[in-house]
């Protein structure tokens, strides 16, 4: 059920303009980003792609996230689910699963840089896949946030500004660590931080499993959202 | 069968159900009455398993089918993608029940079309042709004619009474209109301000008419409200 409820929202999704547009905002910007990264460095190397392309999922997944809960439980068509009853758990997984595709389809495209290093040089794969590998891990993050912000409300704006809001907030979680001591334990939360050794070429499986529980217990959460508005 | 036991249900302090209890045994169409906020929905939505009640509690035979006042489908997927996509969530059999449910709703003739691009009565017969998938032994609609033209009606009070009579399910049916309430309905019940206030057999529609406006005008002078 999960791959149906996942279909469905993926065909939605791709029927509006949505992801064509946010597609091409991000690689427009990611293309002006990284080119300028490259004409500083006079080097071709593909690292500072991963970061720039990390930040830019940020600010693009809670766009492509907003609708998955707000939009339904706007129109009404939630409780046409909830009603079934389609299990909760179902719906919040199948609702990731399709923005999290979605986000990896627009990101993509980003491949051509690869492609391109690999026609003119000869880049080692090994660095290249753990920054892909990071970027998928952070794209199922982001997803998952983005979820549980759209299981909140019913307005898909305000389900994007608090997804944005959290990610940000995520990202920005080790500023200040080095002075402030309580701001120690947070950097641990940090998605930058997280994010740093995958893009240097490595694969920490303790960072991984942050990626992983993360996106876990956003959806976990989600679900218990949407039990609890049963009470309300 | 549907059965409401004693629900109540408050909202910010203020009770909008207060002890509601009636049944809808199975083979029968049982109207539901009300003025404007009198609770009918709230009590539906219990009923669904979308709300929970402060106080009571509810038993239905499961699954229910359920349409609600207005129809909301998902306007990318054609009407085909969206009963089969509704018929694996219910778990029903696909394709056939597919065609089964949209010859019953009469949306046979639409099925390769977008659900954005039907008219507000189309929409109506997509969200009666969801209901019917998997022949569930319960049903809650709530207005289900609204919207539709005088032909539209007809068909879709024949279906509603064919659930009852010929599949033996128990509906409980949400309307404003009276005669549509005395043409379908095997009984009523009548909640004004929260309360059922009666609930009887319909006789002729003028006759229902004037026995629903005295019931609502009692509840109203209701001190206890």
């Amino acid at each position: 059920m999960i791959n149906r409820v996942a279909y469905k929202d993926l065909k939605v999704l791709w029927a509006s303009p949505v992801p064509y547009v946010v597609g091409a905002l991000f690689h427009v910007m990611l293309g002006l980003l990284y080119v300028s990264q490259l004409e500083t460095r006079k080097q071709a190397v593909i690292q500072p792609m991963f970061p720039l392309a990390a930040f830019l999922l940020l600010l693009t997944v809670p766009v492509l996230s907003m609708r998955a809960f707000a939009e339904e439980a706007r129109s009404g068509s939630l409780d046409l689910l909830i009603a079934v009853p389609v299990p909760r758990w179902v719906l919040v997984t199948g609702k990731w699963l399709a923005t999290w595709l979605t986000t990896l389809a627009v990101l993509a495209p980003s491949l051509v840089f690869v492609l391109l290093l690999h026609l003119y040089g000869n880049p080692e794969s090994g660095p290249i896949e753990a920054g892909y590998l990071g970027l998928v891990l952070l794209a199922a993050v982001l997803a998952g946030i983005g979820v549980l912000a759209s299981s909140l409300t019913t307005s898909q704006p305000l389900a994007a500004l608090v997804a944005l809001f959290v990610t940000l907030a995520l990202w920005f979680a080790h500023v200040g660590s080095d002075t402030i001591s309580t701001s120690t334990a947070l950097a641990r939360f940090s998605l930058s931080e997280r994010l740093r050794t995958f893009a240097g070429g490595a694969i920490d499986t303790g960072d991984l499993w942050f990626f992983v529980l993360l996106t876990t217990a956003a959806l976990i959460v989600a679900a218990a959202v949407l039990a609890v508005r049963k009470l309300r | 069968m549907i059965e409401a036991r004693a629900l109540t249900r408050r909202f910010g302090g203020r009770a909008v159900v207060r002890d509601v209890s009636f049944r809808v045994e199975p083979g029968e169409v049982v109207g539901f009455l009300g003025p404007n906020g009198a609770g009918k929905t709230t009590t539906m939505r219990m009923l669904l398993g979308l709300l929970r009640p402060d106080a009571g509690d509810v038993a239905v035979d499961g699954p229910v089918g359920f349409l609600p006042e207005v129809f909301a489908g998902y306007d990318a997927l054609s009407v085909r993608g969206y009963l089969g996509f509704m018929a694996r969530m219910k778990r029903a059999t696909a394709d056939g029940d597919v065609d089964r449910v949209a010859t019953a709703a009469g949306v046979d003739d639409l099925l390769g079309r977008p659900i954005g691009r039907l008219s507000k009565g189309q929409r109506q017969r997509v969200g009666l042709a969801q209901a019917l998938l998997g022949r569930p032994p319960s049903y809650v609609l709530d207005e289900p004619t609204q919207g539709l033209d005088p032909k539209q009606v007809v068909e879709m009070r024949d279906v509603i009474r064919s659930l009852a009579k010929a599949d033996g399910a128990a509906v409980l049916l949400s309307t404003h209109l009276l005669a549509e309430a005395a043409t379908v309905c095997d009984r009523v019940v009548v909640i004004a301000k929260g309360r059922v206030r009666a609930e009887e057999r319909p006789g002729a529609a003028p006759d229902l008419e004037a026995r629903f406006l005295r019931i609502v005008g009692e509840a109203e002078l209701d001190a206890d409200d």
